[in-house]
């Protein structure tokens, strides 16, 4: 599971030098990059509401479900404003591919494990994702709606990190 | 009673009325804004008189609310962007959002 995020992370920093380097990230690629990060992460948050039955563990997930869904709706509504269709693209496969990993090892974890293993991931998931919203999606954005709207995302990213590191000390 | 008496009384009657006036103005209840944007309450901490309310705006598209951190005695429930919640202050509290608990503001009454 460590291997797993540890590559995510890895990945999403990779990426982040790819980007600043090559400047070849589109307006419309980088919002299907910051649609599907939320994505992602709801994802992991549904399998959290069926296995975990820790309060903490359970308050947090319905948090990210509800965050990330009304995330997703701003981006939705943006770049329908701007008629701009998110655009599939390497970054955008990728994190599809290696959450379809981690959600394999969620739904196969054992519950006494899962508590950890899913706030684990939460701690490492939004650090690789706000490095790479920070370093990435924000630098290669030309439209300033949609910067704007990714600087307003990056404090409930953070937020999110801190109460994901706060559960994990709880655990 | 000549003219200049009576303007003199007037005078003095109306500065009395005025300082009055300012009195109960200065110490008529106030209303504090605090806003919620960018996962904080700001101002986080605020200085109050007793009986004062504090009001607070969601500036923000996440929906936020106000609880109080000891007890959850009370609390705002959830509102969204650009609604508020308005709260008269009777003593120091602490409070947070329930919804993104490393959110924290403070409310003290001023002496």
């Amino acid at each position: 599971m460590k291997s797993l995020i540890s590559m995510l992370l890895f990945e999403l920093i990779c990426f982040s030098s790819y980007g600043q380097q090559k400047d070849e990230l589109s307006d419309p690629e980088v919002a299907s990059v910051a649609v599907v990060a939320n994505q992602i992460d709801i994802s992991y948050a549904e399998i959290a509401l069926k296995k975990s039955k820790n309060n903490e563990i359970l308050e947090f997930a319905n948090r990210m479900i509800t965050d990330h869904n009304v995330v997703i709706k701003q981006a939705v509504d943006l770049v329908t404003k701007l008629s701009v269709t998110p655009k599939d693209n390497a970054i955008s496969k990728s994190l599809v591919e290696d959450a379809e990993k981690i959600n394999k090892k969620l739904l196969k974890a054992k519950k006494k494990k899962f508590d950890n293993i899913y706030i684990d991931n939460e701690v490492a998931y939004h650090k690789a994702v706000i490095a790479a919203v920070k370093n990435l999606l924000i630098p290669e954005s030309d439209n300033m709606e949609l910067k704007e709207l990714l600087e307003a995302v990056l404090p409930a990213l953070e937020a999110h990190l801190e109460h994901a590191e706060m559960v994990q000390k709880q655990l | 009673m000549n003219f200049l008496k009576k303007k003199k009384i007037l005078l003095f009657v109306t500065v009395v009325i005025g300082f009055g006036i300012s009195m109960v103005a200065q110490n008529a209840p106030k209303k504090h804004i605090v806003e919620i944007k960018k996962m904080k309450f700001i101002p986080a901490e605020i200085n109050v008189k007793k009986g004062d309310t504090v009001v607070w705006i969601n500036k923000e598209f996440f929906p936020h609310d106000v609880t109080d951190q000891k007890t959850k005695a009370w609390g705002s429930g959830p509102f969204g962007q650009n609604e508020t919640w308005s709260k008269v202050i009777t003593k120091n509290e602490n409070y947070f959002c329930n919804l993104h608990k490393v959110m924290k503001g403070i409310i003290k009454i001023k002496k």
